[in-house]
């Protein structure tokens, strides 16, 4: 309970930082909205007037951006980005700050196992995640009520914005798996943005390409907005396979960590 | 019972050496020196101990249990002492020592206290302002204050003015007093000299010898000093048993282990300024066991 | 000269890993063009008929897909997204690591004077954003003309890499300077990639609200854009001052405040 505590302590900067980043994100970008959807009316009259074989290749039709709901997904991957390097971050840092802050030979000779201080931390940094979500949703909610011109679908908005959730989650237990394959790390920053950035392109790249497989590499293709506002629902595989990374993810690092060996000063 | 007990305990890093097939006992209440100079394993073998590194092979028990498989609860009764300390910078001192205490099941308040009056150390400060020798004070309360049956130390004087060591060393002894058990490295041998029972030598991984301090010291080395009238060949204290043997023009020094007479008589036919044989310091014998096995 | 071989030789296990990235990223977008290009010219057509503002919100929708131009162009969003992520970090890390890593001390009690050792620390990141360039240039031309059937763009290629190049100086430069404004390596990261999703996200906005087209000066991300540079563009000239002042203005920085700066230990 005492590392869980100091923990949340040691990271309670980071999470206002990140928290505030994400409420300002999303409050400016809605605040666009209402002079978008104007344009977007357009656009509409323009796109029904196309097959509809061609409006679902280029994977236009789902959203309607003169929707507030429309609007907010299609915006939605910039809160999901900023969201996921504040996960791995975490993630990345929270177990190889110990090497890196040169206190692993304070807290690895207390009377405590290793898989009790991985389970401390990962649920500090649940905790943290958590909290920036609770935060977000409220300030996402609230947005979204002030800019609305018309009912929206709240059950798929919470299902698009929980999709963030997610994601930290994916990002927090890839972060600890990353970070326990390195004997030290001295910087944490360039390894989450790599990261968090690699998988943002291959995601970007394959909106272009559609390519199934490519899909399952990148977390960011898993909770399609569009599919979630057409179908009211998250598509079961990609959940399957998100809860399946989570779980490998999370069994590796407990397995590598509590045979690690920590270097010396 | 012994308090540690190590077993052929080898370490590689990859294929760079840690340490060989190390084996030796430390007992209850004795106060346990380390001794080598630098990389010789010292640290290796004590971060294993601690579980902080894996062994490649062969096993160590503290309080007669395995030291990687019962790691936390052996850690409840077991006092660290880094060589280097560093501690979590944005905190106060006393934030870092109540954070220390708080792995234990038991009331550390008033030892704390009493600890950082002893050292004379401010628990308002921020770690991160804080000088070397002063981090080092934190380290040596965290490592004290729950009062620990083994307190194991790593180099622990270096950073300390002498007041401040002296003030550790009656501390050491104290918690020896009370009956805690302590493993002492070092590659400073006077200060082993001086508070340790028992010392075992490492040298390039590997342990040479483990020996009672006052048998070292009472081996039947003699150290002889000698102003001679005339200088002498080097050959001439070619003897058995001379070593490490130094002339400088009439002044001569060597270690003589053997048969007393028999270097008497060599000296006898030469004319003498000064003669003085004296017990060899302990940093002396180390020298020649450290000559000895290269 | 031995500080630029130490910080090449620092540096060359990440550089290794962005260029194999880069490389990849270029041979997987590459190996779906020949399927792409297939698909035929209607969507191509259809698309024309669009606002400007929409063609960019979909990113992919303003180049023709079927021309390995057009297919080639949406890459360089990437590109330059990845190249800043490396020259900010690399710019951060290079300055501020001699404290990290407690080797200040070392460093700065030899016989050599700080601006040398900028200069020396400058001249090994340009090195490296030199090799990250050359790197794309190289795969993009060998590549490219592994699946190009038509007219050869090698001569957009060059371009488009001309402009990566000044977009990862501009980034590079905001690194050091961040560094030198900044106590440790942990802060001077946390700055710059803040900088560095601020301007992203912002060129994102711009994209989509063109009433906030003037904004545009403030984030390098719209300097140059693949759209304009190929098919016969030129770079705005407004652009290259803009770039140049930011990097002189920078690095002029980066020079006083090292001179001036008390080492933490």
């Amino acid at each position: 309970m005492n590392v869980y505590l100091q923990e949340l302590k040691m990271y309670r900067k980071s999470l206002i930082t990140w928290t505030i980043a994400l409420v300002v994100l999303v409050v400016l970008i809605l605040s666009m909205f209402p002079a978008i959807a104007k344009d977007a009316q357009l656009l509409n009259k323009l796109l029904s007037a196309f097959p509809e074989g061609i409006q679902k290749a280029l994977g236009l039709t789902t959203l309607d951006l003169s929707t507030v709901l429309g609007f907010y997904s299609f915006v939605f991957i910039y809160v999901l980005l900023v969201g996921s390097i504040q996960a791995m971050n975490l993630g990345t840092s929270i177990l190889s700050a110990e090497v890196r802050e040169r206190t692993a030979d304070f807290l690895l000779v207390k009377p405590i196992n290793r898989s009790r201080i991985i389970t401390y931390k990962l649920l500090a940094a649940l905790t943290n995640i958590a909290i920036t979500n609770v935060v977000y949703i409220l300030a996402a909610k609230l947005m979204m009520d002030i800019v609305k011109k018309a009912p929206y679908d709240t059950k798929a908005f919470f299902l698009v914005t929980f999709t963030l959730l997610f994601l930290q989650l994916y990002f927090i237990a890839f972060g600890i798996a990353v970070s326990v394959f390195f004997k030290k790390i001295r910087t944490v920053l360039p390894i989450s943005l790599a990261a968090v950035f690699g998988f943002y392109i291959i995601y970007l790249l394959n909106q272009t390409l559609h390519d199934a497989k490519l899909s399952y590499v990148t977390p960011f293709a898993y909770f399609e907005p569009a599919y979630i506002v057409s179908n009211v629902q998250y598509d079961v595989t990609y959940v399957a396979v998100a809860v399946g990374f989570f779980t490998v993810f999370t069994i590796v690092s407990y397995g590598i960590y509590t045979k690690k060996d920590i270097p010396a000063i | 019972m012994h308090i540690i007990e190590i077993n052929q305990l080898t370490k590689y890093y990859g294929k760079s050496r840690g340490i060989v097939d190390v084996s030796f006992n430390v007992e209850e209440g004795e106060i346990f020196g380390f001794i080598g100079p630098n990389g010789a394993g010292k640290s290796t073998t004590i971060r294993t101990l601690l579980a902080l590194i894996y062994p490649t092979s062969g096993s160590a028990k503290i309080f007669g249990k395995d030291c990687i498989q019962y790691g936390p609860e052996i850690r409840r009764e077991i006092g660290y002492l880094p060589s280097e300390v560093f501690y979590y910078d944005n905190m106060k001192v006393l934030d870092v020592l109540k954070y220390s205490a708080s792995f234990y099941n038991k009331d550390c308040k008033e030892r704390l206290y009493e600890l950082a009056d002893i050292m004379d150390l401010d628990l308002n400060r921020k770690v991160n302002d804080l000088s070397y020798g002063n981090k080092k004070k934190v380290g040596i309360v965290q490592g004290l204050l729950h009062s620990p049956k083994l307190i194991i130390l790593d180099e622990p004087t270096s950073g300390l003015d002498p007041l401040m060591q002296q003030k550790f060393f009656d501390l050491i002894h104290e918690e020896n007093k009370k009956g805690a058990t302590i493993l002492f490295s070092s590659h400073i041998l006077n200060e082993v000299q001086k508070l340790c029972h028992r010392v075992a030598i490492i040298k390039e991984g590997k342990i040479i010898k483990v020996e009672d301090i006052e048998t070292l010291k009472q081996s039947n080395y003699k150290k002889f000093r000698i102003d001679m009238t005339d200088t002498i060949t080097d050959t001439y204290f070619d003897v058995e048993g001379v070593t490490n043997l130094s002339i400088h023009d009439q002044h001569v020094t060597f270690l003589f282990s053997g048969d007393i007479n028999v270097i008497i008589s060599q000296l006898s036919q030469k004319r003498l300024k000064n003669l003085i044989v004296e017990e060899p310091t302990l940093d002396e014998i180390f020298m020649h066991y450290y000559v000895k096995e290269a | 000269m031995n500080i630029v071989l130490r910080e090449l030789r620092a540096n060359m296990k990440a550089l290794i890993i962005w260029c194999v990235m880069q490389v990849f990223l270029i041979y997987v977008g590459m190996l779906k063009y020949a399927g792409m290009a297939e698909a035929g010219n209607s969507v191509n057509d259809l698309l024309a008929g669009l606002p400007e503002i929409f063609k960019t919100m979909f990113g992919l929708s303003t180049f023709d897909l079927t021309h390995v131009g057009g297919y080639y162009g949406v890459f360089f969003l990437y590109f330059i997204l990845l190249g800043s992520i490396h020259a900010v970090m690399l710019g951060a890390v290079i300055i501020s690591k001699e404290e990290r890593d407690k080797t200040a001390d070392f460093l700065l009690t030899k016989p050599v004077s700080r601006v040398r050792i900028i200069t020396s620390k400058l001249v090994a990141a340009l090195i490296n954003i030199v090799a990250f360039n050359l790197t794309t240039l190289i795969a993009s031309i060998i590549i490219v003309d592994m699946y190009n059937q038509g007219q050869s763009i090698t001569g957009d290629i060059i371009k488009l890499m001309i402009a990566l190049f000044i977009i990862q100086l501009i980034f590079l430069s905001v690194g050091v300077g961040t560094a030198v404004m900044t106590r440790n390596t942990k802060k001077a990261t946390s700055v710059s990639t803040a900088v560095l999703l601020i301007t992203f996200i912002l060129s994102m906005a711009i994209d989509m609200y063109s009433k906030i087209e003037n904004l545009k000066y403030l984030t390098p991300f719209k300097y140059f854009e693949a759209r304009q540079l190929m098919f016969g563009g030129q770079f705005e000239a407004v652009f290259i001052v803009l770039s140049a002042l930011i990097v002189i203005v920078l690095v002029t920085v980066t020079y006083i405040f090292y001179k001036k700066r008390d080492m933490q230990v």
